[in-house]
């Protein structure tokens, strides 16, 4: 009931009301009290709320919803709703194998030390380009996919140690865990998202009826409501 | 007088600005998108920066002593 959210607006409402007597009675600060208020209300409250504003940001830009709202984004977006499931991201998406409000992020983070932040770093770029720069003729990620990020659910996982194409040779699975053989190789799970072919693919919808297009529907099967 | 006047001054301006440092950081938290972010970061945070370091001046500044060791004054 009460989020962090909530508690950030009662933080930035008080702040504001304290503020408010401190400019409607500036001398107030000649009394002891008035300086601790003048203390609490300029300094403690906005850096509270600052610290706070920034998470709370950084936590919402991990968002479905976050990364699709870039028109770019859109069709990325749509193909976590292809009707078929050897399109990894779609499989993903649509068996909750990833939150799927945190879809992208989920996927598309570097697990390793300070990847969060490198993700963020990226993502501000992404904007400055959105916004002040010039998007890409073709949207491509910065370095090949790396098996990191796939290993960091499945590892462990019996499907994935004991799956028959896995093992099919001595060795497959050590190359695939060094990132030396690719998940995604061609034959393997290559079938990522298809944005050029989505005119002829149709999607699924999590009210079970399946679309031939349905622009924005990943968001509300991400429960795409502001947080 | 005019000293504390001038604090006085100082200090509404430092509320006025971390106010509205406080408004814009509310309204950036309505929408979950990447300019709503921006927002927040660049309009917001300039803001209350502002006010932060006026308020920490009058602090530190010769009026600001003056005021406060002469209430009467």
């Amino acid at each position: 009931m009460f989020g962090p959210t909530s508690i950030l607006i009662a933080i930035i409402v008080i702040g504001a009301v304290l503020i408010g007597i401190l400019i409607a009675k500036p001398s107030i600060t000649v009394t002891r009290g008035g300086k601790i208020l003048a203390f609490v209300s300029l300094f403690v409250f906005p850096i509270l709320s600052g610290s706070m504003g920034v998470s709370e940001h950084v936590e919402r830009s991990k968002t479905t919803q976050f990364c699709t709202s870039c028109h770019v984004m859109n069709d990325y977006g749509k193909s976590l709703l292809i009707d078929d499931p050897s399109y990894i991201p779609a499989g993903h998406f649509q068996n909750n194998r990833v939150p799927r409000d945190s879809a992208c992020y989920t996927c598309h983070t570097d697990y390793a030390m300070y990847g969060g932040f490198r993700a963020k770093l990226r993502g501000l770029r992404h904007v400055y380009a959105q916004y002040l720069g010039k998007i890409p003729d073709k949207v491509e990620l910065y370095n090949p996919y790396n098996n990191r990020e796939c290993l960091h659910c499945h590892s462990g996982a019996r499907s994935f140690e004991e799956g028959a194409t896995h093992n099919l040779e001595e060795g497959r699975l050590e190359l695939m865990k060094s990132n030396k053989l690719s998940c995604m190789s061609t034959g393997c799970h290559s079938a990522t998202h298809d944005v050029k072919n989505l005119s002829n693919l149709t999607f699924w919808s999590p009210d079970g009826k399946v679309k031939k297009d349905d622009a924005g529907a990943v968001e509300d099967a991400a429960g795409g409501s502001n947080k | 007088m005019a000293k504390k006047i001038n604090l006085e001054r100082r200090l509404r301006l430092a509320g006025t600005l971390v106010v509205l440092g406080l408004l814009v950081e509310f309204v950036s938290l309505l929408k979950s998108h990447p300019l709503a972010f921006i927002v927040f970061l660049v309009v917001g945070g300039l803001l209350i920066a502002a006010g932060i370091l006026i308020y920490l001046y009058s602090l530190v500044s010769r009026d600001g002593e003056l005021t406060a060791t002469g209430a009467g004054e």
